[in-house]
């Protein structure tokens, strides 16, 4: 699981159909300083992260796959939350 | 999965059974400067190129969305050895980088 930032997100009419209907957002892993940590990644997100919100994506294909309800899917990132603080009272 | 530029394609004439037909892109990640500014930059990006299972039909040029590892292999009926398949052609990219 990686800290990530949501940057952006990617249209794509022709895909695999198990992400028919799933937001596709651009997460950018940062370090603890906010600062960018290695490529950007494209997860699956169910829970409408907004633009420049912190999140988590997890890398977990059996967890993706149970998501989109499709035992065949090539899912593999997907947003398993929004991140509110780093520590008690101090914003990501 | 990541997203990258279609800058090439390979053909296979000796294969495993399983990937017999099959089509191959070869593939070059987005990196972070490439989000930003993807229309100045060449193509071909710092990130090392890779190939990728295609059957959506992407050709060279285009940007399409790629997965790597064993998810891959997935949508396979039989085990195949797949680490990175086309899952994307991707339309449109809409990226605003933080800071």
């Amino acid at each position: 699981m990686l800290l990530a930032r949501v940057e952006g997100s990617v249209v794509a009419t022709r895909k695999h159909p198990s992400f028919e209907g799933w937001r596709l957002v651009i997460c950018q892993p940062v370090n603890l300083a906010g600062q960018p940590d290695g490529s950007p990644q494209v997860a699956i997100d169910a829970y409408g992260a907004g633009l420049h919100q912190p999140v988590i994506i997890s890398s977990d294909g059996a967890a993706a796959r149970l998501a989109v309800g499709d035992p065949k899917s090539p899912a593999r990132w997907m947003v398993i939350g929004i991140a509110d603080e780093k520590e008690p009272g101090v914003l990501v | 999965m990541r997203v990258g530029t279609v800058i090439g394609r390979v053909t296979l004439s000796q294969t495993v059974e399983s990937l017999r037909g099959a089509r191959w892109l070869i593939v070059s990640p987005f990196t972070r400067q490439q989000f930003q500014e993807r229309n100045q930059l060449p193509a071909v990006s710092a990130e090392p190129s890779l190939v990728v299972y295609d059957d959506l039909g992407g050709g060279v040029g285009q940007t399409i969305g790629f997965i790597e590892g064993r998810e891959a292999a997935m949508p396979f009926e039989q085990s195949t050895p797949i680490d990175a398949l086309n899952a994307a052609l991707v339309d449109n990219i809409f990226y605003s980088p933080f800071k």
